[in-house]
């Protein structure tokens, strides 16, 4: 299949995640929704389910949801409850609602009492400390909980050998995106920051098989291209989201390329694989204690500045000339982090701007011209 | 033969043009109150090309910039953005700047210059503080003209602080003041300095280095300049061109990219 062809596939997805849904059901599939952040996937699938990232929306504004939430709580969380609320995901048969940051705790239970009995919302609350024996301990536990609730809602029980399928194939999704990330910051001719965003933002909606299905086949056609002569720009983004289409469009305007990301939505989830063999509830549990260099996880050498100095190698392997960062608003988070990475930034003499957006913004003026001027500079 | 360029700075308030005569010869100026998505930037045009004489078809160059430079597309060559420009323009007024202030009807920028060129910049968030409209909004709510703000912040002879940087927030607070009596013009040179501790913080994260020069329709008031000068610790310059120093830039980097084309 051509590039175009993949590419108007991936685009076509990523903008219609109902639609999925709904072909899932059609199908008579189970469908379970799975909020930010580090939800173990895995467990989904083995219950043979399908799992549906839940990252607010481009397209919704909130109004029923500001009945249950804090108005400094961050878009992508008020989104996804508003989506509940309004009916777009009715057809889903639960939710994961992880704990990580300090808008997702309590946002787990407006989700739990906004939905009642109507949906069922399974808690999950990983350690602050992952990596000791107790810490792994403790999110063996909560993935048992959460097992045990997907059993009660698929009517399966998820056995070992499933569960280390379902590993393989996700490790498989992973390998495939992150070759596929190196792959379109090589190619930025023929990969657009558009583009780049379906293809890593419909692997949310679709059963990880047929997504890595069609990753590989875009990965094989883009490695059999000729080296690309880029007269443009290469930047990194980083923070939780960049998924509009309409922003990222500036970037193409401006011939700016994305040459890699530390975006949650992008590539921060998919840096860690799990073990394939063993016991598969200890290696989902490994896997999580060995996830590293994101602000929402404890670092108990944070003073050495780890995760900003892992921002600026990969700023220097990816060959970006700068960095874009993406600060969702109110995300506590970011903010915090934003010090520390501005100040590695500038020892490291790379240049950056912070765009400061929220999923219910339709124009990006301002961010256009602060992209333009960004180009100017590098 | 003379080479003519034109630059334009269709900003959110206001349409400014200017039209370069070699690249460095002020040939003529115009403006129009109004700004993007308004009858303003071909109203600009149109006067400066009369005031000059001259028709678009002399021009060799035409360069948009500000937050409606897109809307050009079928008369302008090219368009850049408007931090860019007023880099560009404050350094052809002023050789030696290094910190340029543009304080614009939406948004306020900090950009650092080295050697003429934008290095580094800064911009607010997506919010109306500090910037030209939250003095006309502040200007609307006390009934007077906004251009008379300088002068009568100016009488000022008690503190009042306005300590909300927020546009609402503060709209409600110089309400309640007015409601006490205080004096309109302690309130003005409250929001005066309002806006420069806002600005100067902008200009802090990118640190400020002398020459400090200040654009855009704000640092037409004395007020507000005084202010930030204050705030900043620092002499802040302004040019008579000041409302014009995005279209001054636009307007040498078309005659830049005239030559370049040229070779």
């Amino acid at each position: 299949m051509s590039i175009e062809v993949l590419l108007k596939e991936f685009a076509e997805i990523s903008e219609h995640p109902r639609r999925q849904i709904q072909a899932f059901k059609a199908e008579g599939k189970k469908v379970v929704g799975v909020l930010p952040y580090y939800a173990p996937e895995e467990l989904v699938y083995a219950a043979g389910m399908v799992p549906m990232g839940i990252w607010g929306s481009n397209k919704k504004t909130i109004s029923m949801a500001k009945e249950y939430c804090a108005t400094f709580y961050c878009t992508i969380a008020q989104l996804a409850l508003e989506m509940l609320l309004d009916g777009t995901l009715d057809d889903l048969d639960g939710l994961i609602t992880p704990t990580i940051c300090d808008t997702l705790r309590p946002m787990s239970q407006n989700f739990r009492v906004a939905m009642k009995d109507k949906l069922p919302c399974i808690f999950l609350a990983h350690p602050q400390q992952r990596k000791p024996a107790f810490g792994i301990q403790f999110t063996m536990d909560q993935y048992q909980h959460v097992k045990g609730e997907l059993e009660k809602i698929s009517g399966n029980t998820i056995t070992d050998e499933a569960l280390r399928e379902a590993i393989k194939v996700y490790n498989r999704s992973r390998a495939a995106r992150r070759e596929f990330v190196k792959l379109a910051g090589e190619h930025p001719d023929v990969i657009s920051a558009v583009s780049r965003s379906a293809v890593l933002r419909s692997a949310w909606f679709m059963i990880k098989d047929d997504h890595t299905a069609k990753v590989e086949a875009l990965n094989a056609e883009l490695r059999a291209l000729p080296p690309c002569d880029w007269k443009g720009k290469k930047i990194l983004t980083s923070g939780i989201i960049c998924d509009n289409p309409k922003l990222l469009q500036i970037f193409d305007d401006n011939q700016i390329a994305i040459a890699a990301d530390d975006v949650a939505h992008e590539s921060r989830m998919i840096r860690v694989d799990a073990a394939e063999t063993g016991d598969p509830m200890m290696a989902l549990a490994q896997q999580f204690a060995d996830q590293d260099y994101d602000i929402l996880l404890y670092d108990e050498n944070s003073n050495q500045n780890r995760r900003a100095d892992f921002v600026v190698k990969q700023i220097k392997d990816s060959g970006a000339q700068g960095l874009v960062l993406f600060m969702q608003q109110f995300c506590d988070p970011e903010e915090m982090e934003y010090p520390y990475l501005k100040k590695a930034l500038d020892a490291a003499g790379i240049p950056h701007i912070k765009l400061g957006v929220d999923q219910q913004m339709r124009d990006f003026g301002q961010a256009s011209t602060a992209i333009q001027a960004f180009a100017d500079v590098l | 033969m003379s080479i003519y360029t034109l630059g334009i700075d269709i900003g959110s308030t206001a349409s400014k043009c200017i039209m370069l005569e070699d690249g460095k010869e002020i040939v003529a100026k115009s403006l129009i109150d109004v700004g993007a998505g308004t009858s303003g930037p071909q109203r600009a045009i149109d006067q400066v090309l009369s005031e000059a004489g001259k028709s678009q078809e002399e021009m060799s160059f035409i360069l948009a910039t500000g937050y409606g430079r897109n809307s050009l597309e079928e008369f302008a060559d090219s368009q850049m953005s408007e931090l860019s420009c007023h880099a560009k323009g404050a350094a052809f007024l002023f050789p030696k700047v290094k910190t340029v202030i543009d304080i614009g009807g939406q948004d306020v920028k900090v950009m650092r210059v080295e050697n003429g060129v934008m290095t580094n910049f800064q911009m607010n968030d997506k919010c109306a503080a500090g910037t030209g409209r939250f003095l006309d909004v502040m200007a609307r709510v006390l009934e007077v003209d906004v251009q008379d703000l300088g002068a009568l912040g100016a009488q000022s002879t008690k503190y009042v602080g306005i300590s909300s940087t927020c546009t609402v927030f503060a709209e409600s607070e110089v309400i309640s003041q007015l409601s006490m009596g205080t004096d309109k013009r302690d309130i003005i040179n409250g929001i005066h300095q309002s806006v420069a501790s806002r600005v100067a913080g902008l200009a802090h994260r990118i640190g400020v280095q002398d020459q400090v020069v200040m654009t855009g329709g704000v640092a037409q008031n004395t007020g507000v300049v005084n202010a930030l000068q204050e705030a900043l610790g620092r002499e802040i310059h302004t040019s008579p061109l000041t409302q014009y120093n995005g279209a001054l830039g636009a307007a040498l980097f078309a005659y830049q990219k005239y030559q370049k084309a040229q070779k």
